[in-house]
Order: C-alpha cells, then structure tokens, then sequence
C-alpha cells in the first residue's frame, strides 16, 4: 500500500501525466496510419527516453503502446483500413456499423469503452496476478503453441460468413504465403527464386494494407464513379455508449479482456491473434449471431477489448521473468535498462516502486486514452462526410507511404498493390479478406512450434495429446470446426420431426 | 568591356565551386551522412547503431548522422545497398555477423571483402545457458554428460543456420559430442523461455539475454566463446581459460563502402575510435546488458575474415543449402 502511494506520488505529476498524455496522442496517431506500427512509434520515440530521468520517458513509452492499439480502432472503422495488423477483426463489424447502418459515433464509442476496458482490466490483472500469470505462461512449450495456433486457425470458418468453403480457401492461401521465405527449422529456402527480397519473406503488413486498405479504396472508386456526392445522415447524439448497448457487451468486453490479457502474457503471440481470437468467442457464446458481420455491436466490442487488453498481459513476462512478450514490450524492456531497471523475478523485490509506477503508468495511460477518444469521436466521424473524391486520393496515398515507410522498401509498395488488386477480386468473389490475415498471422506460428514439438519428443505425435494444455486447445478447436455442421444436422432433424408430426 | 568582366566573375566562380567540391578535406562539413541499418528498429543492431551514431556525432565534427532501417531479406538487401552506395563517406552501414555466414548459403552476393570496417562496437560471445538445478556445474561436466548420453541433450538456438547454432555445431566438432538441436527462429526470447520454462535443457545464446533470468538464479551460465571474459559475468570462465581455443561471436560493425578514399576512412575510423572509448558511450551499451567491445578499423577486418573462414568450415557441418 505504502508502495502505491509511493508510486502514485511519484507518476502523478504535471510533467508526467503531460509526457503520457503526449505518447498516448503520437500513440493514437501512428496507431490510426496504416502503415506505422506500434513499434516503430516506440522505437522512435525511444532515444527521447534518455533525456528524461528515472520513469518519465518509460511512461511516454507506455502511452504510446497503448494510445497505438487503440488508434488502430478508429481507421479499421471508419475506412475499413486496419490502422495496424491488431485491428484487423475489427473492420468485421466496425465497419458495417458505422457505414451501412449510418451509426460512426455508435462504433467509435463501442470500441474506445472497450478499449479502455480491455486496457484497465489488464493492468489490474498485471498487477494482482501477474507472478501466477507468468508462471501459466511458462507452461507453454512448442506443442502448447502448436495447438493454440490450430485453435486460432479453426476461427477461419466464423470470419468468413458467406461461405465456409472460401474462407478456407484463404485461410489455406494465406498459409502458403506465410511459407515463403526461409523455413524455420532447417533453413532451406522455399519459393524464392533466388530473390534477396522473398528470402526474407513477404512482409505481412503491405499485404495487410493492400487487402484492407487498397483493395476497398479500389471498390469505392468503383462505387462512387459518376455518381453525386451523397451527404450521409450520420446520427450523433451520444458518443458514449447508450446503457443497453453496455448491458449486451458487458460479458463479451469481460471475456475478450481476459483473452486478451492471457494472450498478450504468453511470449511471441499479440494483438493480431488475440482480436481474432475474441471476436470468435463473442460470436460463439452470441445470442444474436446473425448480426455478426453486419454491425453486431459484441463484434466491434470484443476485438477491441482483446487487444487493448493484451498491452496490460504484455508485460507480464517481461517484467516478471525479463522476457518481452510482444516487439514493444522488447523495446520498453531495453528503455528500462537505459534507466539501470533490470526487469526480471529480482525487479518486484529490488525497484517496488518503479514496479508499480508501471502498473499506475498503464491506468493513467488507458484513462488518458479514454478521455482523448471520447473528446475526438466528433472529429473522427466527420471523416465519413468528406466527399470521395478527396478521400479516395488520400486513402490511396496512405497507403503508399504506409507500405513504404514499415520497411524503406519500394518492394513492398509493389507487393501492397498486386495484394490490393488480388484483394479487389476475392471480395467481388466474395473470399474472407481476414480468413487470408489470420493465415498468414498463425502459418508461422503453427508450422514451427509444431516441428519444434516433433524435434523435442523425436517424432512422437503422443506428444499433442499427452500434454493438458495443448489437449484441451485441441480439443476445443475440433469442437468448433464441427459444432456449425452438427448443429445444421440438429436443426434439420428438428425440423423433419416437426413437419413430421404437422 | 562590362559583359566581359562579368563572364570572368561567372567563370572565376565557377572554378572555386568546382574547387570547394574537389577539396575532401571538407569531409563531413555540411553533409547528411546516411547509415543503413540492415535490422528492424528496436533490435540489438539498431539500438547499438542509434547509439553509436549519436555519440559519434561529438567525436566527428560538423557530421549529422541520418539512420535508415533496411530490415528486408534478413538484412542482406541493406549490407548490398551500403556496398553499392557512392564511395563518398556520405553513406555508411552497418554489418552484421551473418555477413561472415551467408555467402556461403549462396544468401549474400557481398562479403566482408566489399567494404572497409569502421568500428564495431559489440561482439557478444556465444555463451552455454543452462537450469541452475542441472546436473553439471562445469562446461567439462556438461560434455562428459553429452558423452555419455549421446543426442538427449535439447539445446535451444536462435534458427538453424544462425549464430548460436554455430555455436552449438562448433561445441559438437571440437568435443565430438551429439546434442539435439532445438531451433527457435522468432529469436532469442522465447529459447531462453523455453530453459526456464524447463522444456529444453539448455540454450546457445549472448550472455546477456540470460542476465535477468542468471540474477534471480534460475539459471547459470558454463562458459563463454570468448577471449577475455565479459564484464556483465566477470565470474563465468571463458572457452580458452578451459583449454579450448574458438570463439564464437555476434558483432556488428559500422562500415564504409569498398573503394572509399582513405582520408576520409580515416577520419572516420579516428572518430569511432574516440566514441567506443568513450565512457559515456560504454555506459549506454552496458546497460542495455551489452557488453562493450572496441575493435576498430583493421581489428575489425581480420575478425571478419576470419569469423568468414571459420564459419564456413562450421556450415559445411550443417544442411542449410
């Protein structure tokens, strides 16, 4: 207690709140580009932190790690363009809720309540629970890897709503994109043709952009061709979130932050997963299932929640056993040790209140994060009203620079537009564009701790089933690839009996 | 009359333009000079460059650094770029240790024989991570151990074909032992999870990346693949001290294009000498848990020559093709 008030004392100063408050607005700026991922913020932020004493610039950090994932939100709603790959689940429902059903203010104030939600709730579980935490975390070895990555690859058959069968073609496509490069067990390399560029793979965000961002900037000019500038009739009344809309997504917002907050502690798994992953469990545990992919609120709620949550969850092992858990955690690990802080099992014992000037930087940040969305909703929503063919130009210039800027490379623009004109025609045909992301996010994933696992047990398959964890993922993910056919079957039987007995 | 006198005053200044390009002694008034950092911001190479750099700066007068990441095709699209750029000191990069590896995976059309090396800052040896509670408590007791339990041992790598697992190859070659090699390709992090978490039983891997778990005694560190023990673990023996003579190390180095005029190599090389000298600078790379090195110059380019040949004999041991 003594140490809270310590902490309290020591984050709570106008100099302090100002630097957080200034990380969290670059934080939600670079979030809302595409392009500029939450990393590169921090990394360039990073060499200011020597300027400042003790904790001040590690706050400023904290900001922008969580002012980032929640700026994603705001793009990923209003464009359908992923502000950064841990939005992408959003675009699912934020986007039809604010678009078709004309209701921007109604989705913008969904997701930054649950952003800040997800955010707060795991900084209190960083703070109350993260030594057990850490040590669930530990539990993971390749196999429990392996079929957590099944477990998000079974998610493909929600994601794609009009058909099943596409979205498992993408989901395969996206796979067999993420084997390119150099494999990552023995080295060979695979598929490419003798290319510097392709050894390293494709970069997954100038696809992101161009299946998200050019594919649809492509499909409105499409849409908006010879026709007038049609003014939408955006209702704005309210840019908190009405009681009835927070009663339905209390339970979802609860679940999709303890996901979050799970996943985001498990090291070498973030945001992207763990979106997908909730916004899957909201729709399974959903009374109202037909208005996923429509605008369902629970849809925009727990991707949001999800990944907001996985910053608190983040830092879990980072802080508790000096193992970053995502690439800004990485970064926030090494502005720490700038500052003599050595995080690690000796740092709760050693730095108390360095300790827990983190765990308040975090609710002072997402706090922070709340009011500065909360204050722009307005602002943002006039984004929708902005006549196409000034927004169109600007989109498609976003989405040059953002594919540019992740890695310098001009290679990466030209793989950004062969994406966004493949994306164009697998939305006309109808194909999940997140079926392809979650591919290309898990194939990695899944490929090599799968391998790794057959390396450790020496090609035993028992080693999938032996083990608790990994069975229960296992089991889980069979469940959900057969529980849509099986409940068909159910549904159709029913029906039979009924028109039997009429 | 009038016209042409003014013709004189415009050739007059024509010249002295063409007189202040020529003179090299201005080396690096004015100019913008451009690093090419072949990693993603963030990472071990940037950090170390970004710091580099910026205490550089002091020791190089009138210079600005600028730093670009060029983290494409694991780094070999931006080591080809500094070695294509104009050999006018204006663009400089950093290389890695893969440098010294991937010419002979056919991965890299440039070597280390394409440029001239400036200073390099860091050069983490290879240490033998293992549980605190294992039963060896020596590097001989771990090899008898491996000896006598032939291929049993898992022990974690950063990637087949990278550095630590050189490491591990190396070890297999000079005691003829066999190990299991467990690669963990997402880098460093999750492989020393993997050890503490107790699902391998040990890990190849820089000294430091340990540090936190060696501090709070979860695990121990056998030995390090250097010459001179590290100032972050002045109480863990080195190979040599234990009879074994090769090292195994992950450097960076700030380096210049070939072909680069010599003034303006030395200039630079006299700068980097003062910055990785500078306390100020140890001081930033040590708490970062990096342990200072300050090899400059030609140091650097017969470490790289010879890290080149020896791990071109180690691949050899390894299917990477």
């Amino acid at each position: 207690m003594e140490n809270i008030i310590l902490a309290f004392q020591n984050v709570v100063t106008i100099e302090n709140v100002s630097l957080i408050l200034f990380g969290t607005l670059v934080g939600i700026i670079v979030g809302a580009l595409p392009g500029l991922s939450v990393n590169m913020g921090i990394a360039l932020l990073f060499p200011i932190t020597f300027a400042f004493q003790g904790m001040s610039g590690i706050l400023m950090l904290i900001g922008i790690y969580c002012g980032a994932i929640y700026g994603g939100s705001v793009s990923a709603i209003l464009l359908n363009t992923p502000g950064t790959p841990a939005s992408a689940a959003t675009t699912l429902d934020g986007y039809p809720m604010a678009i078709k059903n004309g209701e921007p203010g109604r989705a913008l104030g969904i997701s930054t309540f649950s952003s800040v939600f997800g955010g707060l709730f795991s900084a209190a579980c960083l703070m109350i629970v993260s030594p057990l935490l850490a040590k669930v975390a530990l539990q993971f070895s390749a196999p429990e890897y392996f079929a957590l990555a099944i477990f998000g690859i079974s998610i493909i058959t929600s994601v794609s709503s009009k058909s099943i069968i596409k979205g498992m073609m993408g989901g395969i496509f996206g796979l067999l994109i993420s084997t390119i490069g150099i494999d990552s067990m023995t080295s060979h390399l695979r598929f490419t043709f003798g290319s510097i560029y392709l050894m390293g793979g494709i970069s997954f965000v100038p696809v992101l952009i161009g299946l998200f961002a050019f594919s649809q900037a492509l499909l409105t000019v499409e849409d908006a061709y010879g026709e007038e500038a049609v003014k939408y009739n955006v209702k704005l009344d309210r840019v908190f979130p009405s009681i009835a809309d927070l009663k339905r997504i209390f339970f979802t917002v609860l679940r999709s932050s303890f996901i979050g907050t799970f996943i985001g502690a498990v090291p070498g798994t973030g945001g992207d997963i763990a979106s997908y992953i909730s916004y899957n469990e909201a729709k399974r545990w959903s009374k109202h299932k037909n208005e996923f992919g429509k605008g369902a609120v629970e849809g925009v709620a727990a991707p949001e929640a999800g990944n907001n949550a996985v910053s608190g969850g983040a830092f879990v092992p980072m802080l508790t056993l000096g193992i970053p858990g995502d690439g800004a955690t990485a970064i926030i690990l090494g502005a720490l040790m700038v500052q003599g802080i050595q995080p690690g099992p000796l740092l709760f014992t050693e730095h108390t209140s360095k300790v827990y000037a983190i765990f308040l930087g975090l609710f002072v940040a997402n706090a922070i994060m709340g009011i500065l969305g909360f204050s722009s909703i307005r602002l943002f929503v006039k984004v929708v009203n902005v006549p196409k063919k000034i927004l169109i130009p600007i989109i498609f210039t976003l989405t040059f620079v953002g594919a540019f800027a992740i890695n310098n490379s001009l290679i990466d623009v030209f793989v950004m537009v062969f994406f966004g004109i493949a994306g164009y025609f697998l939305i006309k045909f109808d194909f999940s564009m997140s079926a392809i992301v979650i591919g290309i996010i898990l194939g990695p994933l899944a490929e090599s701790n799968l391998r790794r696992a057959l390396v450790m047990s020496s090609g035993n398959i028992s080693i999938f089933f032996t083990r608790p964890i990994s069975l229960f993922f296992i089991c889980v993910s069979v469940l959900s690839l057969v529980a849509p056919i099986i409940s068909a079957f159910i549904r159709e039987r029913r029906l039979e009996v009924d028109n039997f007995k009429a | 009359m009038k016209r042409k006198s003014i013709i004189l005053i415009a050739v007059i200044m024509m010249f002295s333009l063409i007189m202040t390009g020529c003179g090299s002694k201005e080396y690096p008034q004015g100019g913008q000079i451009t690093v090419i950092i072949p990693k993603s911001p963030g990472g071990g190479t940037d950090i170390t460059a970004r710091g580099l750099i910026q205490y550089m700066k002091e020791h190089a007068e009138g210079a600005t650094f600028v730093p670009t990441n060029k983290p494409d095709g694991n780094g070999v699209t931006g080591m080809v770029e500094t070695a294509n750029a104009k050999k006018d000191g204006y663009t400089l990069g950093m290389v890695t240790v893969e440098l010294a590896m991937f010419p002979h995976l056919d991965r890299s059309p440039v070597t280390y024989e394409d440029f001239i090396p400036i200073a390099a800052p860091i050069a983490d040896p290879a240490a033998v991570i293992v549980p605190v509670d294992a039963p060896y408590q020596t590097l001989q007791e771990f090899i008898d151990y491996a000896k006598a339990h032939p291929g049993e041992l898992q022990v974690g790598n950063s990637g087949t074909g990278a550095i630590w697992h050189l490491a591990a190859v190396a070890m297999e070659d000079q005691f003829g032992i066999e190990l299991t090699h467990v690669p963990y390709s997402e880098g460093t992090a999750p492989s020393i999870a993997a050890v503490v978490g107790g699902h391998i039983d040990a890990v190849m891997s820089s000294p430091s990346a340990a540090k936190a778990q060696v501090d709070a005694g979860a695990l121990k560190i056998l030995a390090v693949m250097a010459d001179e023990r590290t100032d972050i673990f002045p109480e863990v023996p080195t190979f040599k001290e234990l009879g074994f003579d090769f090292s195994i190390r992950a450097w960076a180095a700030l380096v210049a294009p070939k072909d680069t005029p010599e003034e303006i190599v030395d200039y630079l090389v006299t700068a980097a000498q003062a910055t990785v000298n500078d306390p100020a600078f140890k001081e930033y790379l040590s708490k970062q848990g990096i342990s200072p090195v300050d090899i400059t110059g030609d140091e650097v380019y017969k470490m790289m020559e010879a890290d080149h040949k020896y791990y071109g004999e180690l691949l050899k041991m390894v299917d990477v093709q």
